[in-house]
């Protein structure tokens, strides 16, 4: 056995020679690496859509170009007065369809060259052309005209007057810089060099990405707003959320988006004197959509979930925050309506309804459904009450609810059956209509003019064909106001509710991880790593020392 | 000998034909749209998304796009990533060494300590050492590499703190080539661990009973009566014998190594082919998808080619048959 240990031996030299060599240089102190799902593989305003429109992309992309101006903190998305200035020093408006920026005269490319008037109106002419970013022409679809006045200043013309028009100026695109782009015809620009090196006027700079494993970027000393105090920001790539947590916990990474389930992992953390976990409201809220439209037909109403009764049944059946607490501690509200946390509309709203069996019971009963046979289903004319539950198998969260929701449901006599899918075969029998409870969560954008897309009677999302021309009204007049009228769209969300096309289960709250050296941490909601160039260094201390 | 070359690699080039065929319409036929993304922000239209289709040519005929693809297979190109907005070839060529170091390394270490504990156990038939072996290699075959994946990365790298849990590479490491070949190997122990744990479990088995049997041969016996040394006899004269059905083992294993590491790369955050090939299925990139499925089918024909050549080589009665 000598040789046996001398080989064992050797083997715990080696592997106890590379615990220890891991040399960070100084550099390291005033970097930060945040683990991240998703590679950024286009992170250019324009071309962010479709394949691309992952939060990679995004957020490397925010590191990288400036918008004119950026949402405050209270995330009012109507009015003027709710946005901070960027790459514009300032706006005024002309009249109620006429917006003029004046852009900072300071403001650069990383390359050097001035940041022009004729940038803004070259991007934008790009991104309101639906060949070349159909998604994103969609959304600008209401400003008519943007154009040049000199070198700095720029003027934006709208189709009418309505409460978003600054906002959809400047948060659905960054401009890029004409000087560059120009000679690129616009539908080769995502296969050209300027993808996979970038200039933008943002805080951070390019610097390199090495496939499969992190992208790094590298603080813009010329940034006019101040250079930022982290120096470099490595985005690095662990797809699987386990993988990301170990690399945190393991010391090889400083900071992460969202805590994977199941509960105990957040434990493991805040257990950590180096780590500090930061809840994050975010864009998320889940929801079970009731089909209003047979599966098998979509000519016909559903045979049960088209009365409104059933599906109100439903939602009074449940308890939504028992179980949202019991999955999700305080990490998630229910929501009134299909509003999450970052919406402003949904300050001021009611409480949303809390579980009323009975009354449950009693509205099935008075629509017929009685359990005629005794076997535990309710049943009417010889249907039982029999519906199918459909959701992704990438979602953990919703995997955990449904099975709470199938026996909270299975207590009234709704019998359900749970389907998963894998996410690419989920999202096409969901936008086909294949489903009766589709347990759906929706990433909204921080304006509340998208509630339309899914709950109005053409809205472009609308899979279960939920149609309400009182609704589509309601966002008509909402979506045209000329002030950021909350009453308008509480109304809508009143309405929302009242008809039941779906139960809101949750609005979601990030619990992301940063290590505590870093101070004055803020993660917007909206984009969560906006905010990094303001991030400061506290201890001199790398990551990983206290590690291996 | 030459004939009968031409006529397997013809064979092995058919064969790869109708594996692209088969592997083009099967990739087409997933249910899934690949110009949807989990957690993207508003789905998309369907006047958007028949605007996407036409860009990325998934608005043609399933034929036309199998001729284009098969026309630029024959050139060398196998398309453009729908995710990434950049050439297959250049994509694989990225992700290839990484996936060539762990399996490599795998490899190795499978036909060296693999070989040599098989060989020490038929040898060592019955003793105590044999049993607690055997016992391990059965375990080990028996354990799932993603979880022993999982166990080892949240013991070893997140406990205690040894290893790194994730990753290929620090890209905060200072230093020269030598600090970042350390930091390298650093970060390949235990995926490379995991992975040979389970491998060098099969081969160890293997390795043993192909050694049993040779053992037994007459000629062993007449060389222990010619007096040439136990090591002799065992590694020149046994072992040179027993290697012939690992052969056939090195054919499976290297295909294995490149494709079947996918729930080792995603557990590691390795980035090889395992887990670009994983992204490319999530995402239904079609052309990422057919590229990486071409090369591990090409691998696979190329190492049973190899295989088979190998063993008519070492063996004549094999092209004599």
């Amino acid at each position: 056995m000598t040789r046996w240990t001398l080989g064992v031996s050797l083997g715990a030299s080696l592997v106890a020679t590379l615990a220890t060599v891991h040399p960070h240089g100084v550099a390291a102190q005033s970097s930060i690496v945040i683990a991240t799902g998703g590679e950024a593989t286009v992170p250019v305003p324009t071309l962010m859509e479709g394949p691309h429109a992952s939060i990679a992309n995004t957020d490397v992309a925010d590191q990288l170009f400036l918008r004119l101006a950026e949402l405050g903190p209270t995330l009012i998305t109507a009015g003027d007065r709710a946005f901070v200035p960027r790459l514009a020093r300032s706006w005024t408006r002309r009249d109620s369809v006429t917006l003029a920026f004046d852009l900072d005269p300071r403001a650069t490319w990383h390359d050097g060259v001035p940041v022009t008037a004729k940038d803004v109106v070259f991007t934008f002419t790009r991104a309101r052309d639906p060949a070349i970013a159909p998604q994103l022409a969609g959304l600008l679809r209401r400003i008519s005209a943007v154009r040049a006045e000199g070198d700095r200043r720029v003027v934006f013309q709208y189709t009418q007057p309505y409460a978003e028009q600054l906002y959809d100026a400047v948060f659905h695109t960054a401009p890029l810089p004409s000087h560059l782009l120009a000679g690129i015809p616009p539908l080769a620009l995502a296969g050209a060099p300027f993808v996979q090196a970038p200039v933008g006027s943002g805080p951070y700079r390019w610097v390199r990405r090495v496939s499969g494993q992190y992208v790094e970027l590298a603080a813009n000393e010329r940034f006019f707003l101040g250079v930022p105090a982290i120096r470099r920001v490595l985005f690095r790539l662990a797809a699987d959320p386990d993988a990301r947590l170990n690399m945190v916990l393991g010391g090889e990474a400083d900071a992460m988006d969202n805590i994977p389930s199941p509960r105990s992992n957040v434990a493991r953390v805040a257990a950590r004197s180096d780590l500090r976990v930061v809840p994050v409201p975010t864009s998320t809220v889940g929801f079970l959509l009731f089909n209003q439209r047979d599966p098998r037909d979509r000519d016909r109403p559903h045979p049960i979930l088209s009365e409104r009764d059933v599906r109100r049944a439903i939602g009074l059946a449940l308890d939504r925050r028992r179980m949202v607490r019991a999955t999700l501690g305080n990490a998630a509200q229910v929501p009134y309506g299909p509003t999450s946390p970052i919406l402003w509309i949904r300050h001021g709203a009611p409480p949303p309804l809390g579980a009323n069996v009975h009354e449950a019971r009693r509205l099935l009963a008075a629509r017929g459904w009685k359990d005629h046979d005794g076997d535990g289903v309710l049943d009417r004319v010889g249907r039982p009450l029999a519906l199918t539950l459909s959701t992704t198998n990438s979602s953990a969260i919703r995997q955990q609810l449904a099975l709470q929701i199938q026996e909270q449901l299975r207590q009234v006599g709704i019998r359900v059956q749970f389907e998963r899918f894998d996410f690419p075969v989920y999202n096409e029998r969901r936008t086909a209509g294949r489903f009766d409870i589709d347990f759906a969560s929706t990433a909204q954008d921080p304006s509340p003019t998208g509630l339309g897309q899914g709950w109005s009677c053409e809205g472009s999302t609308n899979v279960a064909r939920y149609c309400d021309p009182v609704v589509d009204s309601l966002l008509e007049v909402a979506g045209q106001a000329t002030d950021a009228a909350p009453e308008a769209w509480r109304a809508v969300l009143r309405r929302i509710e009242a008809g039941a096309p779906a139960v809101f289960m949750y609005g979601l709250n990030y619990l992301f991880v940063v290590h505590r050296r870093f101070t004055n941490v803020r993660i917007r909601p909206e984009s969560s790593w906006l905010a990094l160039r303001e991030w400061t260094v506290a201890e001199p201390a790398p990551r990983g020392t206290a590690g291996y | 000998m030459r004939h009968w070359l031409l006529r397997r690699t013809l064979q092995a080039a058919l064969t790869l034909a109708v594996a692209v065929v088969l592997l083009f319409l099967l990739t087409h036929l997933l249910p899934g749209d690949p110009l949807a993304r989990e957690g993207a922000g508003r789905p998309l239209t369907s006047v958007q998304r028949e605007a996407l289709q036409a860009r990325y040519g998934l608005d043609r005929p399933l034929l036309e796009q199998l001729g284009t693809f098969v026309g630029g297979l024959a050139r060398g190109d196998l398309g453009v990533s729908i995710e990434y907005g950049r050439p297959v070839v250049g994509l694989l060529a990225e992700r290839l060494p990484a996936t060539a170091l762990l399996g490599g390394t795998v490899l190795v270490l499978n036909f060296t300590v693999g070989l040599w504990l098989g060989v020490r156990q038929a040898v060592r038939k019955g003793s105590a050492e044999d049993r607690w072996l055997t016992t391990l290699s059965l375990a080990g075959y028996a354990t799932p590499s993603f979880w022993l994946g999982l166990v080892l990365a949240g013991i070893v790298g997140v406990r205690w703190h040894l290893l790194p849990p994730a990753g290929m590479r620090d890209p905060l490491i200072a230093g020269g080539t030598l600090a970042a070949a350390a930091d390298v190997l650093r970060h390949l122990v235990l995926p490379a661990l995991t992975l040979s744990l389970v491998s060098i479990a099969g081969t160890m088995r293997y390795q043993r009973n192909a050694m049993l049997e040779t053992l037994r041969l007459p000629y062993i016996v007449t060389a222990r009566a010619k007096g040439l040394s136990e090591r002799q006899v065992i590694w020149r004269h046994g072992w040179r014998n027993a290697l012939f059905p690992v052969l056939t083992l090195f054919g499976l294993w290297l295909p294995i190594l490149v494709s079947g590491s996918v729930f080792v790369e995603t557990v590691f955050a390795w980035p090889g082919l395992g887990s670009l090939a994983a992204a490319a299925v999530n995402g239904r990139d079609y052309p990422l998808l057919m590229g990486a499925s071409v090369l591990v089918a090409t691998i696979v024909i190329v190492a049973s080619l190899l295989s088979d050549v190998a063993y008519a080589f070492l063996d004549p009665r094999v092209r004599l048959s």
